[in-house]
């Protein structure tokens, strides 16, 4: 049992989605992280274990690397691909309440800001650390942050932006969520943003990278 | 000494005691249009709408009066047509949704989407789908994905070099007039030809093609540097024969009077890291920059300009060792991006083309004094020896404040021992 679940994670970390991927190259026409979560699940395992001894083991081995510069986003953009492949396999137990998750994290880059591959990294990897994510896309505006809030009481929300002239309305959205929700756990990234902006708009948390996204949000719900 | 000599000087990393400035000479070293108009009031210079001369990022036009104004140094010269196809040509008036009325080509058709989202489309055809948006909150385009549904066994290279043709008979007209037009200038010149940038992933979505086809997607591209190696060499082997095949075209008419040529935009660097191993840039990308750098170091005593934002300091030697003689923005508040350091190891056999002020913190959120402060600083440090051309960090994005434009021209004029505004 535990030889298929290091499988599945081995496949999350270096990036094997199915049989046909030709990456990496040392697995090739090995099963990945499709067939095997697929087999795992007819093989009686539960979706539970699957997701916590598996996929997040894979996705938190990646996030560490990424952090310490030993793989890169091409790579982790694979991982999140094979962790994609597996979860396909899983999502009815999502709705059926036989996984149990971390909690559930909003996200989207701020009014103006159409770049999202960082933000994209981010969801993943809190995805694949357990949470349920609801990810808004770009372009986000403080009513659909605020509409979000509502849906998924509870939540958290992390927010990026990539340019100067975007933080701005970061600094814009925060504003606006305090007066509707002056409690509300806001965690924050982008390239320009630092720890110093972060306490000055008054969000709550700032992570420079992915995996500390993760472990910041972790800490919140331990 | 006039400014075309300062700048061979530099190029050359001879001393000229000065720094020899650029603004607006390539796409990555402009000013926003909104900024232009600013310091046009601000200076005093003749009331008219700014052009869009790259309007991807909405860079406006540094004529010359503005040109005197900032002390600039290098002009550039760019291709007949911007990012999305359409000619620059037949000017007229557009107004923003920031309110400042600016001229565009007469094909910048644009249409709107229901949240009021500015929409450009290839060639300007409205028949076609858009290729880029601008929010209207922002201040500048973004690439629309455009990416078919990926068949691996139907990918075929040439659907990802169809924006990389041999130049045509009248593109060579249009470059002999553009060239003629500053053979008797006293300034410095880079062209801006095209056709180099290998894997730069502001190209890579095609804005300019009606019906893109192959890899468009970012985030694709970027699992294909791993996952369709094979694939993407072949991209870059043809596009660096073709690229060759118009140098060879472009030096007939350019020869001298061009002294430095931008080669290539892609991004190797991140804030804090890179977006590759060291050992991937060798394998992928540097025998063909190589191929295109040797070209024109054998052929021309044209400088060959290297962009690439972020935290590039281990891809230093790589770069040089790859052909480059120039690079760009030099972000000096990256991991890893220190001044000093980098003029220490580097400076002998790169031009730092940048690296003047910080644009993330400093130019558009510090104070005027912490401006000065920095240029002076960098300035100090990066003109000894030659090898600099000043510009900021990147383009100066709008809303950059006009107070702290000034004080890094003033700081600029200090440092070349001329007299302040």
């Amino acid at each position: 049992m535990e030889d298929i679940l290091n499988k599945i994670a081995h496949c999350i970390e270096f990036g094997k989605i199915n049989k046909q991927s030709p990456y990496p190259p040392d697995m090739k026409d090995m099963d990945g992280a499709d067939e095997l979560t697929k087999q795992a699940l007819n093989t009686g395992l539960s979706p539970d274990d699957i997701l916590k001894k598996a996929l997040v083991v894979g996705m938190e081995k990646i996030g560490v690397k990424f952090r310490e510069n030993k793989v890169f986003v091409p790579q982790v953009l694979m991982s999140a691909k094979a962790f994609s492949a597996a979860t396909v396999h899983l999502k009815p137990h999502f709705s059926n309440g036989s996984i149990k998750r971390k909690g559930t994290f909003v996200i989207g880059t701020v009014a103006g800001d159409l770049h999202d591959i960082g933000k994209n990294i981010v969801a993943m990897m809190v995805e694949g650390n357990g949470w349920e994510v609801i990810n808004l896309g770009t372009d986000v505006k403080t009513a659909q942050f605020i509409e979000a809030i509502k849906q998924h009481s509870g939540c958290i929300l992390g927010m990026s932006a990539l340019l100067t002239t975007t933080m701005v309305n970061m600094e814009k959205t925060v504003k606006g969520i305090r007066e509707v929700f002056p409690d509300q756990k806001i965690i924050i990234g982008g390239a320009p943003v630092t720890k110093e902006f972060c306490q000055k708009i008054g969000a709550d948390y700032y992570s420079p990278d992915p995996q500390g996204a993760v472990e910041m949000l972790n800490k919140l719900v331990a | 000494m006039n400014s075309r000599e300062l700048f061979n000087l530099t190029l050359n990393h001879r001393d000229t005691g000065k720094a020899v400035i650029d603004f607006g000479a390539t796409p990555v070293t402009g000013i926003h249009v909104l900024v232009v108009e600013r310091l046009r009031k601000y200076f005093g210079l003749s009331d008219k709408p700014v052009k869009v001369v790259e309007p991807y990022q909405m860079l406006g036009e540094i004529d010359a009066e503005l040109q005197q104004a900032l002390g600039v140094d290098i002009i550039g010269l760019s291709a007949r047509c911007n990012m999305f196809g359409i000619p620059n040509e037949n000017w007229r008036e557009m107004k923003m949704h920031w309110g400042q009325v600016v001229l565009v080509p007469g094909s910048f058709n644009t249409t709107t989407d229901n949240e009021g989202n500015l929409l450009i489309h290839p060639e300007g055809d409205l028949s076609v789908p858009p290729s880029a948006r601008m929010p209207r909150t922002s201040y500048f385009f973004d690439a629309i994905i455009r990416q078919e549904p990926i068949d691996e066994e139907k990918l075929d290279v040439s659907q990802n070099l169809e924006e990389f043709g041999q130049v045509t008979d009248s593109d060579l007209l249009y470059w002999k007039n553009q060239l003629n037009s500053v053979k008797d200038t006293e300034k410095g010149v880079i062209v801006n030809f095209g056709g180099t940038g290998l894997g730069d992933i502001a190209l890579v979505p095609a804005m300019n093609l009606k019906h893109p086809k192959g890899i468009r997607d970012v985030a694709e591209w970027y699992m294909s540097t791993v996952m369709r190696t094979d694939y993407v060499h072949a991209i870059f082997e043809k596009q660096t024969e073709i690229a060759i095949h118009n140098l060879t075209r472009y030096k007939e008419i350019a020869g001298d009077l061009a002294q430095a040529i931008f080669i290539c935009g892609t991004d190797f660097g991140t804030q804090d890291s890179t977006f590759c191993s060291p050992e991937t840039f060798n394998e992928l990308y540097a025998p063909y920059y190589r191929k295109i750098n040797n070209w024109i170091h054998k052929n021309t005593r044209w400088s060959t300009f290297k962009h690439s934002c972020g935290a590039v300091e281990p891809f230093m030697e790589l770069f040089i060792d790859a052909g480059f003689d120039i690079i760009n923005p030099v972000q000096i508040n990256a991991t890893g991006m220190n001044p000093v350091k980098l003029k220490e190891k580097y400076g002998d056999r790169l031009v730092f083309w940048g690296g003047g002020v910080d644009t993330q913190k400093i130019l558009p959120f510090g104070t005027p004094a912490e401006v000065e402060d920095q240029v002076l600083r960098e300035c100090e440090i990066f003109t000894p020896g030659g090898g600099f051309v000043f510009n900021t960090v990147h383009n100066i994005q709008a809303n950059t404040p006009v107070e702290n434009l000034v004080a890094m021209i003033n700081a600029l004029r200090k440092f070349n021992g001329e007299k302040t505004i």
